[in-house]
C-alpha cells in the first residue's frame, strides 16, 4: 500500500477518490427497491424473481449494522452525497480470513465512470487494513465483460471458470471466480 | 450400465441408503478421527448431541433440496461414509456434491469411485441435474484423482483459500456436466 493510501485510510478509512461507503438505513429502502427491481441491474447478478418492498425491507435489517460476517455498505458519491449502489464483503470465514465481495451500481448514469472501480479498491483496502483479510473473492458472469475489467484493474486474478453454472435469458452461462490476495490491490 | 430402474442407488460395491439415527455412534467415532477431517471442512470437535441433531434433520426428509445419504457396503451392509447434493439451484438445474468415505479400511478399493459414480449417475437420471461442482483441497490428491477418474474436469483454483494445520492450502474447483459421467 502506497505511503498516501496508508494516510488517508487512518483518516477516512472508507473514502476513496469519487465514492464514500456507509451503513445503510431503512430510509434507503426505496432506491434499493428499484435497483433490485431493475433488468439492467439485474441481468448480471444472480437476482431472478421480482421483489416486493416488504421482502427488500426485511433483507435491509439484516444490513444495517455492518460487520465482520455481514459487511454491506452503500456507496456515495463524494461530490453530491449521492447513493449510487451496493457493495459488501460477505461470508466472511475468520479462519481463512476470506470473505466474499458483491457490488452493484444502481444507478445507470455512474456506470463506466470509474465509481464501480474506486469503490471496489475503498471496500479491499478496508478489507486488508481494517477487518484483517487476507483473501477476498467473488463471482462475476461471463456475461458481464465490463465488470471482469474492472475486476481486473483492481488486481484481481481469475482463478477459474465453472462451466455453464447459471442457467438464464434461455441459456447456459459460465461463472468466473476471481481472486484478491493481501498485497496485490492496485491503485492506478 | 446394465442397472434397473428399481436399483438406482446401487453401485457393484456400495448401495446409497437413508441416514438413519443410529447411524449415530459409528458416525460419531469416524468423523471424529483427525485423519479423515484433515481432508474435510471439519475442524471442531463433533458432540454426540451435535451428530444426533444432525442425522435427525437428514433422516427426516430426503428431496431435492437435501439428498444426504450414507454409503453402505454391499457385501456386509457396513457403514463407511457419507455422500450428499446440497445448494441444488433448480433453475440452474445444479448442485455440489459432497462425499467422504470415512472408514480408512476402504481407502483406495474403489469404494469412493463406486459411490460417487451411483450418486452423479442419480443426480442427472432421477434429479434431471445438468451439472455437479465439488471442491477438493489441494493436500487431497487421492480424491481429486477419484473425482477426475468418474469424469469431474478441474475448472479452477481458488489460491490459499483454507487455512489448516498453519498454513494455507489451494482449494480447487472441479464440475461435471450432463453426459460427461465416465462409467469405467
Amino acid at each position: 500500500m502506497a505511503l498516501m493510501e496508508r494516510e488517508l485510510i487512518r483518516e477516512r478509512p472508507l473514502e476513496g477518490r469519487l465514492v464514500r461507503l456507509r451503513a445503510r438505513d431503512l430510509a434507503d429502502e426505496p432506491l434499493l427497491w428499484k435497483w433490485i427491481n431493475d433488468p439492467e441491474v439485474t441481468q448480471n447478478l444472480m437476482a431472478r424473481y421480482p421483489y416486493s418492498h416488504a421482502a427488500e425491507t426485511e433483507w435491509l435489517k439484516t444490513q444495517t449494522a455492518p460487520g465482520y460476517g455481514e459487511a454491506g455498505l452503500g456507496i456515495e458519491t463524494l461530490v453530491e452525497g449521492r447513493l449510487i449502489g451496493n457493495i459488501g464483503l460477505h461470508r466472511a470465514s475468520a479462519e481463512d480470513r476470506r470473505a466474499t465481495l458483491g457490488i452493484m451500481i444502481g444507478e445507470g448514469d455512474f456506470r463506466d465512470r470509474g465509481y464501480g472501480t474506486d469503490a471496489m479498491r475503498t471496500l479491499c483496502r478496508f478489507g486488508f487494513a481494517m477487518m484483517n483479510m487476507r483473501r477476498i473473492e467473488l463471482d462475476v458472469l461471463a456475461t458481464n465483460p465490463r465488470a471482469f475489467h474492472v475486476y481486473e484493474k483492481v488486481g484481481f486474478q481469475l482463478e477459474g471458470t465453472r462451466r455453464e453454472a447459471l442457467w438464464k435469458f434461455g441459456r447456459w452461462i459460465d461463472i468466473h471466480m476471481m481472486g484478491l490476495h493481501e498485497g496485490e490491490l492496485r491503485w492506478d | 450400465m446394465g442397472l434397473t430402474a428399481s436399483t438406482p442407488l446401487v453401485g457393484q460395491l456400495v448401495r446409497l441408503r437413508a441416514r438413519e439415527l443410529d447411524d449415530e455412534p459409528r458416525l460419531h467415532e469416524l468423523f471424529n478421527d483427525p485423519e479423515l477431517t484433515q481432508y474435510l471442512a471439519i475442524r471442531y470437535p463433533l458432540s454426540h448431541a451435535a451428530e444426533k441433531e444432525y442425522l435427525e434433520g437428514a433422516s427426516k426428509s430426503v428431496s431435492y433440496e437435501r439428498v444426504d445419504l450414507s454409503i453402505v457396503t454391499l457385501a456386509d451392509d457396513l457403514l463407511i461414509g457419507g455422500i450428499d447434493f446440497r445448494n441444488v439451484s433448480p433453475e440452474d438445474r445444479r448442485a455440489a456434491l459432497g462425499m467422504a468415505i470415512a472408514d480408512q479400511a476402504y481407502w483406495d478399493r474403489g469404494y469412493g469411485t463406486d459411490a460417487l459414480r451411483v450418486m452423479c449417475r442419480f443426480g442427472f437420471e432421477q434429479m434431471n441435474f445438468h451439472r455437479i461442482e465439488l471442491d477438493v483441497y489441494d493436500t487431497n490428491p487421492r480424491a481429486r484423482h477419484v473425482y477426475e477418474k468418474v469424469g469431474f474436469k478441474h475448472e479452477g483454483t481458488k489460491r490459499e483459500g483454507l487455512y489448516k494445520f498453519g498454513r494455507y492450502i489451494d482449494i480447487h474447483i472441479m464440475g461435471l456436466l450432463e453426459g460427461e459421467l465416465l462409467t469405467g
